[in-house]
C-alpha cells in the first residue's frame, strides 16, 4: 500500500511524515520547504505501507516546479491512498486542493491539522458533521505534538473513494434538517 | 465527476456553513508582530537590524572558536606534533600529507602554521575543523531560526520590488538565504519559483555570486579586513548580470503571489535536528572533499603541474586579472572546496587589492563540484547555460574589478 | 464603494465583487474569491506588492494582479 501526505505549502505534512517514518525530512515555518518527494515506510497492522513526503501544492494546477512535482506523483500514484493534511485555521482553501482530489476518484482521509492554532483563533469545527457529509474519516490533529496521529493511521483502512454527488446530496440534506434544529437550539 | 471552479466553491461554501463557526477574532502579539514587520517604514529597520545581527553573531562565534580555540590546538600542538613524528620529512607524501615547507635561503624549512603547510592533515583538517565547522555550526543554527520563527516570507515581501528589477521575484530570497548556507540546497530551493527563465536566472545567480557558508567563514578568518570589499563585488555582481540576464533570457518573470505564515515559536527539538542533520552531512560530505581537495593540489604541486599552469595563464591572471600566477593551484582547489581556495590563496604573498579580487575570482570562477552536480541533476540544458554564461561573467567582470583596482590606484 | 484591490488603502476592509477570468484560478488556492472578506495590511512603495488578510490568512501579492481584483470597500 502506498499513501500520499498531500496539501498546501507550510500545513505540517513533513512534521506528520518525520511522526510516522522516524525520518529527518526538513520542517520550516515557510512555504515551499519540500520540493522534492521524500518516501519512507512504517508498519500498519503488520503490513508494511510506504509513505510519501509531497511537496506542498496549493491546488492540482501545478504553478511551479515544486507543485508540478506534487500533482505529477498524484498522478503517477493511481492506487495510492491520500492523506490530505489541512490547516484547520485555514479550512475552506484546503478543502478546496481536498475536493479537487476527490473528485478524481482518490481514496482520502483529511487530517484537519493545527487545531491549537484554530483554537487560539475560535474557529471550531464540526469534524464529525463534517465526516458525515463528506463521508470519509476527517481527523483533528497537532502535529507537532503528536495529537491525533495514532487515530489517523487507524482510520486509514476506512478511506474511500466518494461521489462528488454524494457530497453533493449530503451538504443539502444537514442543512435541510439540521438548520431547522440550530434555529430552534438558538431561539 | 469534476466541479468547476465555481461550483466547488459553492459546495464549500455550503459545508463550511455546516461545519465551521467563526468566532470573534482577536489580535494577538504575534499579529501585531507580523504586520509590523511586513510595513516597510518598520520592516525594512527590522530587516536591517536582523540581518546585521545575523552577521555580528556570525563573525564573533566563528572567531571566538577559531582563533580563540583551534588556531592555537592547530598551530601549537598539532602542526609541531605531526612535523616531529610524521616520517619522511622533505619527501613527497611528508609535503602532501603534513607540510609542503617552503625554500629559504636553498634551505628547506617547516611552516608555521596550518595555512601555510598545504598537507591533507594539518591545512586540510584545520580549514575543515578549525575554521569551517564552527562557521557553519552558527550559521545554520541561525537560519534555522530565521526559518522556523517564520520571518523568510516576511523578507521576501519588502525584498519584492528589489528582486524584480533581475527578472526575479520576492521568493527568490528563499534560494539565496538557503544557498549561503551551501549552494547544493539552494539550488534545489529554485523549483519553487514558476517559470524556466526565473530557474535559470536564479541558478545562474546562485552558482556564480553566492558564496556559502563555508567559504565565509574562511573569509571572517583569513582576510576579515576585505570582506566589505569582496561582498560588495559580490552584490554588485549579482544585481548587474541580474539585470542584464533578465533582459537577454526569453521568457516570462511572472509577479509574486505568497502565503505569508503566522509567527511561530520554535520548537527546539527541531533547531536542534535541523542543525544537526545539516552538520552531519558536512562531516560526511564536506570534509572528505575538503581533504581530497588538498591531497589533489599537493599532488599537483608536486608534479609540478600547478607552476606549469600558472605560468602557462600568467598573461591572463598577471595582465587581464592582477592577480599573482600562483593562484592557479587555489583556482583548482576551488572546483573541489571553494573554503579550501580562499585558505590556500590566504598562504600566497600579494597586496590586499589582489585578494579581493582573487577571493572574488574564485567564489565566481566555477560552482563547487556538489553543486555542479545538482545543477546538472535540475537539468544539462540549464547547467550549459548557467556555465556559459558564467565564463562571460568571470571574464568581464574579473577584468573590470582590476580595472577599477587600476582606477583607484589600488591594484 | 468600489475599487480595486491595488488601489485600496492601509487597514481598509472590504468584500471581493470580481477577480478577472485568467487570475481566478491561481488565487483560489490563497482561498482568495469573489464574497470573501479581506483586509488591506500594507502595500511596499516603488510598486510593491500589496499585502492582505483574507478569512485570517495573509497572502502577499503583485501590483498587476492585485490590479485584477475588485473590492467593495466598507470600512
Ligand atoms: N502550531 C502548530 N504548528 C504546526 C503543526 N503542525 C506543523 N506545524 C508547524 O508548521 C510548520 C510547517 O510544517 P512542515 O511540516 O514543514 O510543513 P509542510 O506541509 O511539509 O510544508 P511544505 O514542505 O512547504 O509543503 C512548521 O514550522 C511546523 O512546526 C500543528 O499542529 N500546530
Ligand atoms: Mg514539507
Amino acid at each position: 500500500m502506498k499513501i500520499l501526505l498531500m496539501g498546501h505549502p507550510n500545513v505540517g505534512k513533513s512534521v506528520f511524515f518525520n511522526r510516522l517514518t522516524g525520518a529527518n525530512v526538513t520542517e520550516s515555518n515557510y512555504p515551499g520547504t519540500t520540493v522534492d518527494y521524500t518516501k519512507g515506510w512504517m508498519k500498519i497492522e503488520g503490513e508494511d505501507v510506504e509513505i510519501v513526503d509531497v511537496p506542498g501544492t496549493f491546488s492540482l494546477d501545478p504553478k511551479d516546479k515544486a507543485e508540478e512535482v506534487a500533482v505529477a506523483m498524484l498522478h503517477e500514484s493511481r492506487d495510492a491512498k491520500v492523506i490530505a493534511v489541512i490547516d484547520a485555521s485555514k479550512i475552506e482553501r484546503g478543502l478546496y486542493l481536498a475536493m479537487e482530489i476527490i473528485e478524481e476518484g482518490y481514496p482520502i482521509v483529511i487530517a484537519l491539522n493545527m487545531r491549537d492554532v484554530a483554537e487560539d483563533k475560535n474557529i471550531v469545527i464540526d469534524a464529525d458533521r463534517l465526516e458525515r457529509i463528506l463521508g470519509i474519516p476527517v481527523v483533528s490533529t497537532v502535529a507537532i505534538a503528536g495529537e491525533g496521529i495514532k487515530e489517523l493511521v487507524s482510520r486509514l483502512k476506512e478511506a474511500k473513494p466518494v461521489n462528488v454527488d454524494d457530497i453533493i446530496a449530503n451538504a443539502a440534506n444537514t442543512s435541510d434538517t439540521e438548520s431547522a434544529a440550530d434555529a430552534g437550539g438558538a431561539a | 465527476m469534476k466541479l468547476s471552479t465555481g461550483e466547488r466553491w459553492d459546495l464549500i461554501d455550503k459545508i463550511s456553513k455546516e461545519t465551521v463557526t467563526f468566532g470573534a477574532y482577536k489580535h494577538t502579539l504575534k499579529d501585531a508582530i507580523g504586520e509590523l514587520t511586513v510595513k516597510p517604514m518598520t520592516g525594512i529597520p527590522v530587516a536591517i537590524a536582523i540581518m546585521y545581527g545575523f552577521w555580528s553573531v556570525f563573525g564573533s562565534f566563528a572567531g571566538f572558536f577559531t582563533d580563540g580555540f583551534f588556531v592555537r590546538l592547530f598551530d601549537a600542538y598539532w602542526l609541531p606534533w605531526l612535523q616531529e613524528v610524521f616520517p619522511g620529512q622533505g619527501g613527497w607524501i611528508y609535503a602532501i600529507m603534513v607540510d609542503a615547507g617552503g625554500i629559504e635561503s636553498g634551505e628547506f624549512v617547516l611552516s608555521s602554521n596550518c595555512l601555510e603547510s598545504f598537507g591533507v592533515l594539518t591545512s586540510g583538517l584545520f580549514v575543515a575543523i578549525g575554521v569551517v565547522l564552527p562557521a557553519i555550526i552558527i550559521f545554520y543554527l541561525m537560519l534555522a531560526l530565521l526559518e522556523d520563527i517564520g520571518y523568510m516570507p516576511r523578507l521576501a515581501v519588502l525584498l519584492d520590488t528589489v528582486l524584480h528589477r533581475v527578472g526575479l521575484h520576492g521568493y527568490a530570497i528563499v534560494p539565496t538565504i538557503l544557498s549561503l548556507g551551501c549552494n547544493v540546497p539552494g539550488v534545489t530551493a529554485t523549483r519553487i519559483l514558476e517559470t524556466k527563465k526565473q530557474r535559470f536566472i536564479m541558478m545562474t545567480l546562485l552558482a556564480i555570486f553566492i558564496p556559502c557558508g563555508a567559504q565565509i567563514g574562511i573569509m571572517q578568518d583569513v582576510v576579515p579586513d576585505l570582506m566589505g570589499w569582496i561582498l560588495l563585488y559580490l552584490i554588485i555582481g549579482y544585481f548587474v548580470f541580474g539585470y542584464i540576464l533578465n533582459k537577454i533570457v526569453p521568457g516570462k518573470a511572472p509577479e509574486f503571489l505568497i502565503d505569508v505564515p503566522p509567527y511561530r515559536r520554535p520548537l527546539l527539538s527541531n533547531i536542534g535536528k535541523k542543525v544537526g542533520g545539516r552538520v552531519k552531512g558536512f562531516f560526511v560530505v564536506a570534509i572528505p572533499f575538503v581533504l581530497l581537495g588538498c591531497a589533489i593540489v599537493g599532488v599537483l604541486y608536486q608534479l609540478g603541474v600547478i607552476r606549469f599552469l600558472g605560468d602557462a595563464l600568467a598573461p591572463v591572471f598577471v595582465g587581464w586579472f592582477g592577480v599573482p600566477k600562483e593562484t592557479a593551484g587555489p583556482l583548482i582547489a576551488a572546483f573541489l572546496r571553494k573554503d579550501l581556495a580562499v585558505a590556500q590563496l590566504s598562504a600566497i604573498t600579494m597586496t590586499p587589492y589582489q585578494m579581493i579580487t582573487a577571493v572574488v575570482l574564485v567564489s565566481i570562477y566555477f560552482p563547487c563540484v556538489a553543486t555542479f552536480a545538482m545543477m546538472l541533476k535540475e537539468g544539462w540544458k540549464e547547467l550549459l547555460g548557467a556555465l556559459a554564461v558564467l565564463s562571460v561573467v568571470v571574464f568581464t567582470y574579473g577584468g573590470l574589478i582590476h580595472l577599477i583596482g587600476i582606477l583607484l590606484g589600488v591594484a | 464603494m468600489k475599487k480595486k484591490l491595488s488601489e485600496m488603502d492601509y487597514a481598509e476592509q472590504g468584500t471581493v465583487t470580481g477577480i478577472e477570468k485568467d487570475l481566478q484560478k491561481r488565487v483560489a488556492g490563497m482561498g482568495i474569491r469573489v464574497g470573501k472578506k479581506l483586509r488591506m495590511v500594507t502595500r511596499q512603495p516603488i510598486k510593491g506588492p500589496v499585502d492582505v488578510v483574507v478569512e485570517g490568512a495573509e497572502t502577499s501579492l503583485g501590483l498587476d494582479m492585485a490590479g485584477k481584483i475588485v473590492v467593495e470597500v466598507t470600512k
